[in-house]
């Protein structure tokens, strides 16, 4: 059976802002007053409510959920601050962080709790009393108040943290159905609007739950989704249905050893451990699915010392070429001192990869762009890789951005409208032309580019292209229109006149050659 | 030889968040650049077509209804009816798809279509894969003149397109026709359309990429240009003007005819109107029919048989008469229902012989427009009359008017930041800034004050377009209770949709669209006193036994007036706000006409316009009262003596304002009302300027002083939207004084029908107790043997405090010399 810590921060806001402003963060805001009604103010689509109150307006009768104006009515004198339930998150996970401390397996719990699993390592602590006495009091120094639950299943838990009449409760192991019988049904973490539905049809106990024949229950509730949630509730908090928790730290590492008897000496030797090391490495990742964003070598060496070599990847990998050749160019720097007794090859990161289809020779995953930037940068740099990642914009130049090589994989899709083929390149400053064309919108007949005259034979256009106006609020760009062009010599060229011909178009229109078609 | 050509795909903004013009504006475009016709076709709806069919018939360009259906199966259509009958198919589709889908959505197939086909001519918007096949099957399941609609799009194939679609058109024998495929009227609403794009996929303009157009070239073009981009397809120009000439449909053909239910058989509706008009009048005039009273009448209803307004009449008594059946306090206001036919017919409760109301000034053979005759119903009990509508007329036959929701200053400010990608805090100040300034400009001034820099072109550039924005429709909304009925089906006239209320049923038209083809409107609207009153009654008939009607509460009681002069006035309809305590006891009412001038002075219109305090100085003697007359060779000198009159020399009512431009500027009867619509809608289309310079260059001309005539225009300007006619102003004058009589003389049967009226008017429960006390009522806390729920002499409200933690109060009201309760 598992025993599960459920623990409860009532007044998590409230205290957390007491918490930093007392450590000095934010000098100029004053203190939260203990002394007068206190709360913080979010905002829902129903105007301002109170998210928190301090405790004296709890006495006045102030609750959270309350709307702002009601609260000021009945408590004129109620200070009040923006909430911040993004802060509060963050100091969540960092206090359910800490309490990593104590057990390996836990997660926050909503926004005002956490758990811990603390399956077989309450002993470490002296029993679970002492655990729990421990993680209060710990807990308490830190300004927080907590209320704890423990037992053998989260819901139950859960239900104690909150419901029980002292903290921290214990439930003995076997005997949860019955320390949660006189439990009102809110306990079951269930929505709301549904634990409200069961108070009107009078089940207020979970006992009275229990006691009903499940068959009913659907009948009772007219909707088979509430009847399912609360069974589930109910099967979880009992321990009749295994419930899923996910841990906030990550799966164990993806690890790969490989011993020596006699202690390496030469670097061949790492190297050929190394893709040894890399094929098991790839094989635990192929089975689970993912593959390696940050990969590191630890070489021990006989002298109890170990020198480390890291990589990282632009995409997620798990071939292992790929990852021997990021490390293989550094082995060289490894100083073998009295010789490698053991290797240890590990994925720090790792991220989902769904299996691809392999081809029959390496030599295609190879031409992968991934392969070649995750080369150049554990040579350069991260940061000096840079990549072309497409923008939805009208405007050729637009349409493409430069970015950071390992922001992700580009996605080329083309959600652009149809349009008629662009040249593969571009001239990064359009070349001015002079060239001979029908007026107002035909294509050129003649023009002259770097001084040689040309006779155009075919064209096509024009496409129009306005300039991006929010973005041209100061400058004055003026709307294209695009031409494809060959000329006798059968070459393609891209061009365009700058500019309208009609009443109003600030100076003539000029003309550039924007690309050549290959 | 010019080309001729007619635009046939045109998208207004009453296809929301795409179209970035009004259709006012595309048909004065396509008139200005020399269009044979302009169609508008709407995704689905028929909403903008009367705007647009207006600004045609103004200018004289031939118009043509037209819908684009967007079908679930198939590519898109233009459909145009060709006469009457097809345009009731077309309108009886829309409604099809609108009843099936939810709230502005429409959910039409390709058979739809089929089975509604007859006399429309359809025009197929290419798509971009597998359109042979598609055009083929349309082909064949409509039995219809189809076309193939071309379009240079300016994407740099477009010859070669159109080559393509030339060939399609021979192969699949359906006939090509050049279209614009318009967005809005001229290019430079581009940024206005990104933006409305912007909002209708909910991003900014830096994020929305490809969601935008490349160019600016969704415009109306000229003929000539069109001529230039489909050289070579001239024939696919030519049949522009086939389609247009073959479309002989204009909306003035929907003639309206009324229901005949409230005619028994036997009976034309003037015969029976005259039947139920003398019964009334002996009920109403018990002493006997006087000879004035007699000439009124017989002048009324030959005007009525004249006009053919009968049905009108009987059709708004039939819904008065079942209303009182239920005991459901009701009460006529608007123009005509200040006709003594009215008060006759127990329409109105304001005998029109006592404050010389006439009739004619109302409802007058000049303007042909339908009368206009509104009904309060107690706002409790209302939906029990609309549901009575539905029943006796049937859902095919009654809707209730839509009301087009536009952008104002604040919405679009708002909508325009957002899309611009300015943050929120700047938004939030800038829409700050027009705070009651709802439909003006965007002053620099207020901008600085909010701390933003106007000169800021990011900045500015929003402001401009909010300001562009100001006035496009958002949605329809359905209008508080316009109902239309009609003798055939409602959805051959005009398409209905769901309204987002359960059970209701909404037409495409306004109001004012309505209005301009002519269509019947009976207004049904709730109102809290009358509820108020109803409870007011009973109690009175119960505790007092007292048995009152609106009609029989006695007149020209002074100790009500001396109340009112006190401006004690808490819970009394109309005259309890702030601005209203404020004036009485300047104005100092003393009969029920200084009610009606009470009702009307504190509004916007006559305080924008800078009337009250003319109005109040001339009636305490400070200021003599003066007529500026014209000059000798032209008129009376005493002319506007009888407009003006009755209210001291100072327009304080609509009509007055109307009158002061047909006799002092010699508007002629279209002529006002063209500057009656232009009042109503000056600041969202400007076109106010031209009317000014007239009226006033007229008025001085028949030797008005200048600044008089323009004093008198600024007035009249301030009447658009927020001024009241003298009729609605005498109707709510009535309840004035029914609800300043009871609470004089029954503060406690007041308060407590106030109370149990809740939510009403403009005070808290809390004020209505405070002010009941001091009228020397005694509020008791609840008695779980003595009150009840909202029963007599008692009455619990509720008082939602918190969310979620009512907190109930008990009050109980008696009057200290109430007979049945012994102190203690």
């Amino acid at each position: 059976m598992s025993r599960i810590v459920s623990v409860w921060l009532p007044h998590l806001a409230i205290e957390r802002l007491n918490r930093e402003r007392a450590a000095g963060h934010g000098a100029t805001d004053t203190a939260v007053p203990d002394d007068r009604p206190f709360a913080l103010v979010g905002s829902e689509t129903r105007g301002l409510v109170l998210a928190a109150v301090n405790a004296i307006s709890t006495r006045d009768g102030l609750l959270p959920g309350m709307g702002l104006a009601d609260a000021r009515a009945i408590c004129p004198q109620l200070l009040t601050e923006p909430a911040t339930p993004e802060h509060d998150a963050e100091a969540l996970l960092a206090l359910t962080r800490w309490a990593s401390r104590y057990s390996p397996t836990l997660n926050t719990d909503g926004d005002d709790g956490l758990w811990l699993d603390i399956t077989g390592v309450a002993h470490l602590f002296g029993g679970e009393a002492a655990l729990l006495d421990d993680l209060a009091h710990r807990l308490e120094r830190a300004g927080f108040t907590a209320r704890l639950g423990l037992a053998e299943t989260l819901g139950g838990a859960h239900a104690f943290a909150r419901f029980a009449n002292s903290s921290p409760s214990i439930v003995p192991d076997g005997k949860i159905a019955d320390a949660l019988a006189s439990f009102p049904v809110e306990a079951l973490r269930l929505e709301s609007d549904v634990s409200g539905l069961l108070r009107k049809l009078g089940l207020k106990r979970i006992s009275q739950l229990c006691d009903l024949p499940r068959a009913s229950l659907e009948q009772r509730f007219h909707s088979k989704e509430v009847a399912q949630a609360v069974l589930l509730r109910l099967d979880q908090a009992l321990g009749c249905r295994a419930e899923k928790r996910t841990s906030l730290l990550p799966l164990p590492d993806f690890v790969a050893r490989l011993p020596f008897a006699e202690p390496l000496i030469t670097h061949d030797g790492i190297l050929a451990g190394l893709d040894h090391l890399a094929i098991t490495l790839c094989r635990t990742l192929t089975n689970a699915g993912r593959g390696a964003r940050r990969v590191v070598l630890w070489a021990a060496r006989a002298d109890g010392s170990t020198a480390t070599i890291e990589a990282g990847l632009s995409a997620p990998s798990r071939a292992p070429f790929h990852l021997v050749r990021l490390l293989k160019d550094k082995i060289e720097d490894i100083d073998m001192g009295f010789g490698v007794d053991l290797m240890t090859l590990a994925a720090l990161a790792t991220e989902p990869l769904l299996p691809s289809q392999t081809s029959l020779s390496d030599a295609a995953e190879d031409a992968r762009p991934e392969t070649l930037i995750d080369t150049i940068a554990n040579r350069l740099g991260a940061g000096a890789v840079r990549r072309l990642f497409p923008r939805a914009s009208h405007v050729p130049e637009r349409a493409q951005s430069l970015r950071n090589a390992f922001a992700g994989l580009p996605a080329w899709t083309d959600d652009a409208p149809p349009k008629p083929p662009r040249p593969p390149l571009l001239l990064t400053r359009p070349e001015p032309l002079s060239v001979l064309a029908e007026i107002p919108e035909g294509p050129p007949a003649r023009f002259t580019w770097r001084r040689v005259s040309r006779r155009v034979v075919k064209a096509e256009g024009p496409e129009r292209i306005a300039p991006e106006w929010w973005r041209a609020l100061l400058s004055n760009e003026r709307p294209r229109d695009y031409y494809r062009i060959e000329d006798e010599d059968g070459c393609r060229y891209w061009v365009f006149r700058e500019g309208l011909y009609q009443e109003g178009a600030d100076g003539p229109p000029c003309w550039f050659l924007h690309g050549v078609f290959p | 030889m010019t080309p001729r050509y007619a635009e046939l795909d045109v998208t207004t903004n009453f296809t929301f968040l795409r179209g970035g013009s009004h259709p006012e504006e595309l048909v004065a475009t396509a008139k200005a650049l020399g269009h044979e016709a302009i169609a508008v076709a709407d995704a689905n709806t028929l909403a903008g077509v009367v705007r647009a069919h207006l600004a045609a018939k103004e200018l004289g360009i031939k118009f043509i209804t037209g819908a684009r259906l967007l079908l679930q199966d198939a590519p898109s259509l233009l459909a145009y009816p060709r006469d009457r009958a097809a345009y009731g198919r077309l309108s009886r589709l829309l409604t099809l798809g609108q009843r099936r889908a939810e709230k502005g959505a429409c959910a039409l197939s390709l058979d739809d279509v089929a089975a509604h086909v007859e006399g429309l001519i359809f025009i197929a918007l290419p798509t971009e894969a597998d359109f042979e096949a598609q055009l083929l099957r349309i082909k064949e399941t409509l039995p219809a003149p189809l076309y193939l609609a071309a379009r240079h799009s300016y994407r740099g194939d477009d010859r070669a397109r159109i080559a393509a679609l030339s060939d399609l058109a021979m192969r699949a024998k359906v006939p090509l026709v050049a279209t614009g495929g318009v967005l809005y009227h001229a290019s430079q609403r581009r940024p206005l359309q990104d933006v409305l794009t912007c909002i209708r996929e909910k991003c900014t303009i830096a994020e929305a990429g490809f969601r935008l157009e490349a160019n600016a070239e969704r415009h109306l073009k000229s003929p000539a240009e069109m001529a230039r981009l489909f050289r070579g397809y001239e024939d696919a120009l030519a049949r522009t003007i086939e389609i247009a000439d073959a479309c002989a449909f204009s909306l003035d053909e929907l003639k309206y005819e009324y229901p005949d239910e409230p005619v028994p058989e036997g009976k034309t509706p003037q015969s029976h109107l005259e039947d139920l008009t003398w019964e009334g009048a002996t009920w109403r005039f018990p002493d006997g029919i006087s000879d004035t009273v007699r000439d009124i009448i017989q002048k009324e209803l030959a005007l009525i048989a004249e006009l053919n307004y009968a049905p009108y009449f009987l059709t708004v008594y039939d819904i008065v008469h079942y209303a009182r059946s239920l005991g459901i306090l009701c009460q006529g206001r608007g123009s005509a229902a200040n006709s003594v036919v009215c008060y006759c017919l127990a329409i109105t409760n304001v005998n029109p012989t006592e404050i010389d109301l006439l009739f004619e000034r109302f409802v007058s053979p000049e303007r042909k427009e339908p009368p206009d005759i509104d009904v309060d119903f107690e706002h409790e009990r209302r939906e029990e009359v609309i549901q009575y509508i539905y029943a006796r007329y049937g859902r095919d036959r009654a809707g209730l008017a839509a009301t087009v929701i536009s952008y104002r200053g604040r919405s679009a400010v708002r909508e325009v930041g957002k899309a611009l990608g300015l943050s929120e805090d700047t938004v939030a100040a800038l829409a700050t800034t027009i705070w009651g300034l709802s439909n003006a400009s965007l002053p620099e001034k207020y901008v600085r004050e909010a701390g933003l820099d106007p000169s800021d072109p990011l900045l500015a550039r929003c402001l401009e377009l909010a300001h562009e924005l100001i006035g496009f429709p958002r949605h329809l909304s359905q209008h508080v209770g316009g109902f239309v009925l009609t003798r055939g089906p409602l959805s051959e006239v005009v398409p209905i949709g769901n309204a987002a209320m359960e059970d209701r049923t909404v037409i495409e038209w306004d109001k004012d669209d309505l209005d301009a083809l002519g269509l019947l409107k009976v207004d049904v609207l709730g109102l809290g006193m009358l509820t108020c009153i109803r409870k007011a009654f009973a109690l009175l008939k119960e505790h007092y036994g007292k048995d009152l009607t609106l009609g029989t509460v006695p007149r020209d009681d002074a100790r009500v007036y001396d109340m009112l002069c006190k401006a004690d006035s808490i819970g009394v309809f109309q005259v309890e706000s702030r601005a209203q305590m404020n004036m009485l006891p300047r104005l100092r009412p003393r009969c029920f006409y200084d009610l009606v001038i009470e009702v009307a002075i504190v509004r916007p219109g006559p305080i924008q316009g800078d009337m009250v305090h003319p109005y109040l100085r001339r009636r305490a003697g400070i200021e003599p009262v003066e007529f500026p007359s014209p000059h000798p060779d032209h008129g009376p000198a005493d002319e506007l003596h009888q407009v003006l009159g009755k209210t001291m020399g100072v327009p304080l009512f609509q009509e007055q304002a109307m009158r002061l431009a047909m006799v002092a500027a010699k508007f002629s009867g279209p002529e006002a009302n063209e500057l009656r619509r232009a009042m109503a809608t000056f600041r969202r289309r400007g076109t106010i300027g031209a009317l000014q310079d007239k009226m006033v260059g007229r008025m001085t001309a028949r030797g008005y002083p200048p600044d008089f005539a323009e004093r008198c225009f600024n007035q009249i300007k301030g009447f658009g939207e927020y001024g009241f006619p003298e009729s609605h102003a005498a109707s709510f004058a009535h309840l004035v004084y029914v609800s300043s009589w009871l609470k004089c003389h029954y503060p406690d049967v007041f308060a407590c029908a106030l109370l149990n009226a809740q939510p009403m008017g403009f005070y808290a429960p809390a004020q209505i107790v405070r002010c009941a006390r001091d009228h020397g009522v005694e509020a008791r806390e609840a008695d779980v043997n003595h009150s009840h729920w909202a029963a007599p002499s008692s009455l619990h409200s509720r008082m939602r405090t918190c969310s979620g933690h009512p907190i109930r109060r008990h009050v109980k009201v008696r009057s200290p010399d109430d007979p049945g309760t012994s102190p203690g």
